[in-house]
């Protein structure tokens, strides 16, 4: 598959042969302008899963990992080669029994998460850096290295301890997204197939909030359900964040936000970080000739009990032959720029960022991986971006939020020690 | 994080997981192995169809072949060593979660285990076969301890001291 650059850089000299005269920017220098604007900017993706990455035995974040391989979507060389600035990596456990003894694993696994990302950055101490306040993306941009800061996705760890929260905090978190796929004892899930249990944010994760605001601890609301949301806005004393949500007038799923939330979201000031997840970014497409192939196939199969492992081995060859015959029409940066034009038009240019999803699931054609992201800007510059507008779009506006979040903290300390 | 499921075609690149929960009940001597696996890539793997209710797991016409081709598939793509010896799978129990595409197949396991636990050897390829980008998350719970790891088709196999 081709990066969607190589594409652009092809046509862009083929315009560039057929008008040599025209006036107009041809692609090639469009694409060029980009990049440049790229590299100028800083580019901030808020929603990586790469610890769970990390806990791969052997695996070396130092290292190129080839993404069509392995699957892996970030490294810290495939970081410098998309100009990937900065990067929040979130350590995400998995929901499980909601008791002492799960919460107490949760914690265990979270903990041992966010470790492996620190001692990743120590590791890495000549190309990356651990971050934890705004300004140390800028910091580490200049002395030429790349930014990691910690979020926790899922707060099933905080179990029922609230004291758990600021040690998560003095660990070096900076958000926790509330809740993930299931309900937890925080908040309900979009996507908890017993549907909702706390009517939105519980009584415990209320005092989640006001602890996480007292902090400077970003609230992230993706994977909560409309209700999270709303109570968010209304609960939280600083500006709240969506890490990896996208635009639900776009493409219809429960995960995105739909108009209303994106106007409360610019009111509330935070910010809506557009992820990189297909399913998210447009409906899928029909893909007629693939299942009337795989139909056809099916039919001629014997009965599988009865099939030796050669025969079943064979089978297995056959249809991911089909299925690389009659590939699925891929989710395409276009899909993303939709969103974000969709979000600057409903919210506004100051309330949409970038928050990929790298190693969760996030990766489309032409945003693959890491190595990938500048094609954001190409696309984006295309449609007619200016540079500060891009700037917003890539870290300003977290930045903007993050940078609120701590001043609300500092209020709220403050208040409360005078 | 995507949701924990799997999207409908090999292609789209989704987010494809699996979890595994293992651990070691020293007052009961007892160590337990429980499988989150998605429905749709069960189906997948063993009768080739992710919609197919050919073996109807968990529901009252389950087909006789059910366990068996599900252990035939799980027992050439995972197993568990304990202390050097390898756990003989019997499926103690089974159940379905979610709706849709994220129906989970939980496929849970019992082992007596004398103590001491000396050491665990893991393999976790499950859907590896199926799909380049599968990661197999195994979270182990053992002498009073939690860690967690990632196996995948590069490295399948994963071996703890205790």
């Amino acid at each position: 598959m081709f990066s969607l650059l190589f594409v652009l850089l092809l046509f862009g000299c083929t315009a560039k042969q057929t008008a040599p005269e025209a006036e107009e920017e041809t692609e090639e220098e469009l694409t060029q302008r980009a990049l440049a604007i790229h590299k100028r900017v800083l580019t901030l993706d808020t929603h990586a899963d790469t610890p769970l990455r990390m806990i791969e035995p052997g695996f070396d974040m130092a290292e190129r990992h080839d993404p069509r391989e392995t699957g892996s979507k970030v490294d810290y060389p495939r970081m410098i080669e998309g100009g990937l600035d900065a990067i929040f990596f979130a350590a995400f456990v998995a929901q499980d029994i909601r008791d002492d003894d799960g919460n107490t694993r949760a914690k265990a696994l979270c903990l041992q998460m966010i470790d492996s990302i620190v001692t990743s950055t120590e590791k890495n101490s000549d190309i990356v850096g651990l971050a934890v306040n705004p300004d140390d993306a800028y910091t580490l941009e200049k002395a030429g290295k790349r930014a990691i800061y910690i979020g926790i996705e899922n707060g099933y760890p905080i179990g029922q301890d609230i004291s758990n929260v600021a040690e998560y905090f003095d660990k070096g978190v900076r958000y926790i997204t509330l809740v993930h796929s299931a309900n937890n004892d925080l908040a309900d899930s979009a996507t908890d197939p017993d549907g909702p249990e706390h009517g939105g944010i519980s009584t415990f994760g209320e005092e989640v909030v006001k602890e996480m605001n007292r902090l400077g601890i970003m609230v992230d609301v993706s994977h909560g359900n409309d209700s999270v949301f709303y109570d968010a806005i209304a609960l939280s004393k600083a500006p709240i964040i969506a890490s990896h949500s996208n635009a639900r007038a776009v493409t219809n799923h429960e995960r995105n936000m739909t108009d209303e939330m994106l106007k409360l979201m610019a009111e509330n000031g935070g910010v809506v970080q557009l992820t990189m997840l297909a399913d998210y970014l447009r409906e899928a497409p029909p893909n007629p000739q693939r299942d009337s192939a795989v139909a056809e196939l099916r039919a001629t199969m014997t009965a599988i009990s009865e099939m030796t492992d050669e025969e079943r081995a064979a089978l297995r060859q056959s249809f991911q032959e089909l299925n690389e015959k009659y590939p699925n029409p891929p989710a395409m940066v276009e899909h993303v720029a939709d969103h974000i034009d969709h979000i600057a038009k409903i919210a506004g240019i100051d309330h949409v960022g970038i928050g990929c999803d790298f190693d969760g699931g996030g990766g489309i054609e032409g945003v693959f991986d890491a190595s990938e992201v500048m094609n954001i800007t190409v696309e984006l510059v295309k449609r007619g971006y200016t540079e500060e507008e891009i700037e917003k779009i890539w870290g300003g506006n977290l930045i903007r939020v993050f940078k609120e979040v701590q001043a609300v903290a500092e209020q709220i300390q403050s208040g409360a020690s005078s | 994080m995507g949701l924990l499921g799997p999207a409908i075609t090999a292609i789209a690149h989704p987010l494809r997981l699996s979890l595994c929960e293992i651990e070691y009940l020293s007052d009961k001597q007892m160590l337990t192995i429980n499988l989150k696996l998605f429905l749709t890539d069960v189906n997948e793997a063993i009768v080739f169809d992710p919609y197919s209710n050919e073996l109807a797991f968990c529901q009252p016409q389950e087909s006789a072949q059910a366990n068996p081709m599900l252990l035939d598939y799980l027992n050439r793509f995972f197993y568990v060593k304990v202390n050097g010896q390898l756990v003989d799978l019997q499926i103690k129990h089974k159940k379905l979660s979610g709706e849709g595409d994220n129906t989970a197949l939980w496929v849970y396991f019992e082992h007596q285990q004398r103590p001491p636990l000396a050491s665990l050897e893991i393999k976790n390829a499950v859907f590896t076969d199926l799909f380049f980008d599968q990661n197999n998350i195994v979270y182990v719970h053992a002498r009073g301890e939690s860690k967690s790891l990632m196996l995948n088709k590069k490295t399948a196999v994963h071996q703890l001291a205790f």
